[in-house]
């Protein structure tokens, strides 16, 4: 009887990939079968496939030095003068107003918000070979300091979440364009069957600007990110992924079943390669079932990795956010928490002491983790917010748990490991108070065309013909910043 | 950069331009610029502002002297002779923190000396200088204007008549003469009809959205076969006049229109959409004009301004308001909600990109600056409504509900009341907003939108009493005016541009140019989306885009005739439709022919039909027709499309979150009702698999059709087999597909233990799903 339904030579890739999964022999066969007609779907030509299967895999314009991204979003604006940029001047001054030939440049409405300097309470260490310091808030990353280049002179545009959020995650700060995301879907197609190529992790809810973060624009929807709030119980994850109602060898039989359907109409309408297409989709949304459900089973990680990266929402984020990454997603963001976490208007010191305590341990964990399976190398990592904060107070307020900073775009920090950016280095840098860059600017715009670099693209060449023009991330601008490259 | 490279660049330049090489004017001026100034440009500005590097941000080119004189977007870079006076110069020395070039550094003090010489000296250029080149005319409006001229679809639309052809059946209808001669003239032939089984099923799914049933399909098969030209009449004629009708075309205008229910952004607090609870109407709106075949130059009229041309609060068409009204940005950022405004517009009904001109003038397109903000001007003079105020929203007439629906609604709204009047003023914690005005906003609004009990209004919008006067933003920026503009018509189309009234938005003349019988592009835009709709191709590729950077029309003179005569059957889009299926062109087989894949692999030239992927409303709608479970009643307040409880109505009437797009409807090529969707691509990807074997609604449906009067009359296997391809295909199954699937029925059977407490899928189901989940169930031929 099996061999009835399978006269089809096997590939040997895809028996053993179906006997090891089938609950039972014949579906497997016959299933496996119509994987025969794989080599046609492959062998036709890139152009017409890319536009019947937008999400098949392409090469960019340059061999890669990162495959992969995972971009840690610290929503909200986290303060840089508490994390990874002393700043004696403003210790030393603390508690003073700024001097006056400072805030005689800032426009009037910025002045009347400006409270006095306000020193880092943290302590500040040097690490590393390097030397990088890093604040008390994050000793555990700090041990990863020799593999962080760390850039203090991100220049943002207009110092609010959403134009932030939009500019680093879209390029622009208020037309509907791509995310960063959907084009490097587009530009590369998922390298994983089973798993979507663009996630966003969120816990609890979602940050300021909401679904525009991961949108695709004008780019075809398919590029768009999926969201998954792993903290959610009892939601689907992805939608469809399962049924519970039947045994996996009764739903093999059942596909196999449509792909016999399928394989006559094919046969009586040669040329379509469309047809081709839809049966191996079929085939991959079979497999999906399993490695969807399995990529977000940390009861699959042994212990010890569970604990190196905490019981914790951001530990579980960023192991999850590993296992996606190690399965072929291309961009996996992980936003801290809904809203705007890190927007530490008031009650800094408290605050970002408790925001950097969830965060340290699952992040250092998870450089530790890509580092030790060789995936840091070709994974870029990028830590940051939409913004900074100022070296100064907002309110008038002396009592130090308090006291907050307000937004600032003029000289933040962020910082990216791996990936093919030269670790252990800091760039740029702003003046002594910290207000604005004094040297190095990096522009969103610059950041955008540094990572697609990376990721084997001329950020002018991606491009996509919408409107009666070709737009690409970068609009008219970015410059790739070789100086942090390895 | 070497300056070899620049002077081969020059001298390719000068052979690509004839025109160019103007003589420089002063020998020792161009020993200077070529020896002093422009290795200082080439270092530190040519970056950013040459046609080398393809760059000329802030439209400024400094490559030749025209760049510096004209200047980029803000003004002259240079003024001969004052160097006081040139913005180059002020920007060089940094003393205006806005305007700092280069931005990297400040260049050296004898660096800024000698470009303050230059400039003083009279500016001279480049020995060679490169003049005008494509690059350097980008945005070059003029230019553009010039073009315009010769583009085919901003001349006015041609009374073309059809060539005839040799082939009798091709003589006939318009479409064929045109499609035929093109044909010919490539050594093509078209191919034969399509057979009746799979012309029937094409009919019913374009015409309506919905299969046709097994006994239509029969009736069609016998009637054919004694005459064919009139029993396709038939069919067509009694398609057309269904209510369906108007179901089906109507989510293409829908997705023009960028139709949804809610705005694009949603509560944080809440953690809910703003929702819009009256959209509906307009979707109804759309449908039943479609149906009542009303011309499209009302139809337009009445979605711009349906309250200037003599409807009152309480009309039907009120509710064609929705059109601006229900459009996104309309609670968070009244800048993007105008720019939509201008690009639904034009992009929806003219095929223009004109909201590329938002910063600048169009660098690729006829479309100054000036008319962006010139059609700003009539949508910032109009007004839109609260979309929760029930007071400003007037009732639509035809919808009344049972009188069960109407108490429950009033029950339910009752207890939502009495909550939001215990919640009084109090507000949530850490929150500014009441409490009464978040269960409004939720519950209240909830109720409206889903319960069938809810009123139906018009979500309008109202002139403001004084109309706004427009001014440009410069490069965009709302912080940056510029010079006032009257609010008037786009110049490509309307040369005098003479000014709308100043005692109205405007909205009403703006619509009266659109459908002027003489705007060149309307008409030709309309009929072209029509036609992909029908075809599964456009003959124009770029349906919103006829401008320059569009596609061109792959059956021109068609186009033109297709569109004359649209206008000449006074806007009838019945007519329109009728004409096209009635076509040979339309009623071809589609299969594949060797020797047209050689001449035409794209089927531009239409040698077959295309073959065309069911959209997800299709296949939706034909899983509950085939499981005899869907709800035929037309409009009405929007049901969830796939969880528990869905409504079995037509997807058209199934609840559309712009702020976060169903996955499923994304999945399977939905459009983002973020902005006007062109047309419908068909991607092939896993999710859409995962869809038809896992989502309850389908396995429901699989359940179903085993409960039909067809199914369980079934006496034996066999018999069931035919019942469930009856029901899913339409066409009785073939003797080898009938044996495989007993053998799958045989083989589950051993696996059905009555032991087995989990609940699991019975084995009848899973066959009707193997048939739902086939290419055969989602292609149409």
């Amino acid at each position: 009887m099996q061999s009835q339904l399978s006269s089809n030579p096997l590939s040997g890739w895809s028996r053993r990939e179906l006997l090891e999964r089938s609950g039972i022999g014949l579906g497997s066969l016959a299933l496996s079968g119509l994987l025969a007609d794989d080599q046609n779907v492959s062998a036709a030509p890139a152009r017409r496939e890319k536009s019947v299967s937008p999400l098949i895999a392409s090469a960019p314009h340059h061999p890669p030095k990162a495959k992969r991204i995972i971009h840690l979003f610290m929503n909200g604006g986290p303060s840089q003068f508490d994390t990874f940029y002393p700043k004696p001047e403003v210790q030393k001054l603390s508690g003073k107003p700024l001097p006056k030939s400072i805030s005689d440049q800032l426009q009037r409405t910025q002045r009347n918000r400006v409270g006095a300097l306000f020193g880092s309470p943290f302590k500040f260490h040097k690490y590393g070979e390097c030397g990088q310091p890093v604040s008390e808030l994050f000793p555990n990353v700090a041990r990863h300091v020799d593999d962080l280049c760390i850039v203090r002179s991100m220049q943002g545009e207009i110092a609010n979440h959403t134009p932030g959020l939009l500019l680093t995650n879209c390029g622009h700060s208020t037309l509907a364009r791509p995310s960063l995301g959907s084009w490097m879907l587009y530009g590369l197609g998922n390298e994983s069957d089973e798993l979507p190529g663009f996630v966003v992790l969120c816990p609890k809810g979602l940050p300021t600007a909401q679904t525009t973060n991961w949108r695709s624009a004008f780019l075809p929807g398919i590029y768009q990110g999926t969201h998954i709030d792993i903290e959610s119980s009892g939601k689907e994850l992805i939608p469809n992924l399962t049924r519970d109602d039947i045994r996996p060898g009764s739903q093999k039989a059942q596909v196999a079943l449509a792909q016999f359907l399928n394989r006559r109409h094919k046969n009586l309408r040669p040329g379509d390669q469309r047809l081709d297409s839809r049966i191996h989709s079929m085939e991959l949304a079979f497999r999906m079932q399993t490695a969807g459900t399995d990529a977000f089973d940390l009861e699959k990680e042994p212990q010890h990795i569970r604990e190196s990266y905490g019981d914790s929402v951001q530990g579980r984020n960023m192991l999850i956010a590993r296992r996606l990454a190690e399965r072929g997603v291309r961009y996996v963001q992980v936003y801290h928490g809904g809203g705007q976490p890190w927007d530490n208007h008031s009650g800094l010191v408290p605050r970002i002491r408790q925001l950097c305590k969830d965060s340290d341990q699952p992040i250092a964990a998870l450089l530790s983790d890509l580092k030790q399976r060789g995936m840091l190398e070709d994974t870029l990592l990028i830590w940051g917010g939409e913004m900074g904060r100022t070296p100064t107070t907002q309110s008038g307020t002396k009592d130090v748990n308090k006291i907050g900073r307000d937004h600032h775009i003029d000289g933040y920090t962020m910082w990216m490991a791996g990936g093919g950016v030269r670790p252990g280095m800091t760039y740029g840098s702003t003046d002594e108070f910290g207000m604005k860059v004094a040297e190095n600017k990096v522009e969103l715009h610059d950041l955008h065309a540094t990572i697609l670099h990376l990721m084997g693209f001329d950020h002018r060449r991606l491009t996509y013909r919408f409107s009666g023009r070709d737009f690409r991330l970068t609009d008219v601008h970015g410059r790739i910043v070789n100086e942090i490259l390895a | 950069m070497s300056n070899l490279r620049i002077v081969i660049t020059l001298l390719a330049s000068l052979l690509l331009h004839p025109a160019v090489g103007r003589a420089a004017n002063n020998d020792k001026q161009t020993a200077f610029f070529e020896k002093k100034i422009r290795p200082l440009l080439i270092k530190h500005c040519y970056e950013c502002h040459s046609e080398e590097a393809e760059e000329r941000q802030g439209g400024l080119l400094l490559d030749r002297r025209s760049g510096w004189i004209e200047g980029g977007d803000t003004t002259k870079a240079v003024l001969p002779g004052e160097p006081d006076a040139s913005l180059l110069i002020k920007a060089v020395r940094y003393s205006d923190e806005n305007l700092q070039m280069p931005p990297e550094e400040k260049l050296k003090p004898e660096q800024i000396k000698l470009l303050e010489q230059w400039v003083r000296l009279g500016a001279h250029g480049p020995k060679i200088d490169l003049g005008d080149s494509e690059f350097s005319r980008l945005g070059d409006q003029e230019h553009l204007f010039g073009q315009a001229e010769k583009h085919w679809s901003f001349q006015p639309v041609k009374t073309e008549t059809p060539p005839e052809a040799s082939n009798g059946r091709w003589n006939q209808n318009g479409i064929d003469r045109f499609v035929f001669a093109q044909l010919t003239e490539n050594n093509l032939e078209p191919s034969i009809g399509a057979e009746p089984r799979t012309l029937i099923r094409r009919l019913t799914y374009d015409l309506t959205g919905l299969p046709p049933s097994m006994d239509d399909v029969e009736q069609f098969v016998e009637a054919a076969s004694q005459d064919r030209p009139a029993a396709i009449r038939e069919v067509v004629d009694r398609l057309i006049d269904r209510s369906t009708f108007g179901e089906h075309l109507g989510r293409m205008w829908l997705d023009v229109a960028r139709y949804a229910d809610t705005d694009s952004a949603y509560r944080p607090d809440t953690r809910t959409p703003h929702y819009f609870p009256f959209a509906f109407t307009y979707r109804d709106y759309v449908v039943d004009s479609l149906n009542k075949d009303k011309p499209f130059d009302d139809f337009v009229r009445e979605q711009f301004a349906a309250d200037l041309i003599g409807f009152k609060p309480g009309d039907a068409e009120m509710a064609a308001l929705g059109f601006l009204a229900a459009g996104p940005f309309a609670n968070r950022d009244p800048l993007e909600s105008l720019d939509d405004l201008i690009d639904v517009t034009t992009r929806g009904l003219l095929g223009v990109t004109a909201a590329c001109a938002r910063c600048h003038d169009h660098k690729y397109e006829p479309i100054p600056t000036n008319d962006y903000y010139s059609l700003r001007g009539v949508f910032a003079s109009v007004a839109r409504v609260n979309s929760l105020d029930e007071k400003k929203q007037p009732l639509v007439p035809g919808y009344e509900p049972s009188e069960a629906d109407l108490a429950d609604y009033e029950k339910k709204r009752a207890a939502i009341e009495a909550k939001v009047t215990k919640a009084g003023k109090s507000k949530a914690k850490g929150n500014n907003r009441s409490i009464s005005q978040k269960i409004r906003e939720t519950e209240l609004a909830e109720l409206l939108l889903f319960h069938p009990g809810a009123p139906a209004r018009a979500m309008r919008v109202i002139d403001r009493p004084k109309p706004l006067e427009p001014v440009v933003y410069i490069r965009g920026d709302a912080g940056s005016p510029g010079d006032a503009v009257p609010r008037r018509f786009l110049k490509i189309i309307d040369e005098d541009q003479a000014p709308f009234p100043d005692d109205s938005s405007g909205r009403l003349q703006l619509a009266e140019k659109i459908v002027d019988p003489k705007n060149p592009l309307t008409a030709r835009v309309f009929v072209n989306r029509v036609w992909g709709y029908l075809m599964g191709s456009h003959i124009v590729d770029t349906p919103s885009d006829f401008g320059l950077q569009g596609s061109a029309p792959t059956h021109p003179k068609l186009l033109d005739w297709l569109a004359a005569d649209f206008v000449e059957h006074d806007w009838s889009i019945k007519h329109l439709v009728r004409t096209i299926v009635l076509s040979q062109t339309y009623q071809q087989r589609s299969d594949y022919r060797e020797d047209g894949v050689t001449a035409d692999s794209q089927n531009k030239l239409l040698w077959r039909g295309n073959r065309k992927h069911l959209s997800i409303e299709a296949i939706r709608d034909s899983l509950l027709s085939a499981s005899r479970q869907l709800d035929p009643t037309p409009r009405g307040h929007a049901g969830k499309l796939w969880e528990d409880g869905y409504t079995k109505r037509r997807a058209i009437y199934g609840y559309i979150n712009r702020f976060n797009l169903d996955p499923t409807l994304r999945a399977f090529d939905f459009p983002t009702p973020v902005q006007s969707q062109p047309k419908r691509g068909e991607s092939i990807v896993a999710p859409q698999a995962l869809f038809t074997m896992n989502s309850p609604f389908v396995i429901d449906q699989t359940v179903a059709i085993t409960e039909t009067s067809e199914f369980t009359q079934a006496a034996t296997d066999e018999e069931r087999v035919s019942a469930l391809f009856n029901l899913i295909f339409q066409r009785p199954p073939a003797s080898l597909e009938t044996e495989r699937v007993l053998r799958f029925v045989e083989l589950q059977s051993r696996f059905t233990k009555p032991a087995d407490k989990r609940r699991r899928a019975s084995t009848w189901p899973l066959v009707a799903q193997s048939l739902m989940m086939s290419n055969e169930f989602q292609y149409i031929d």
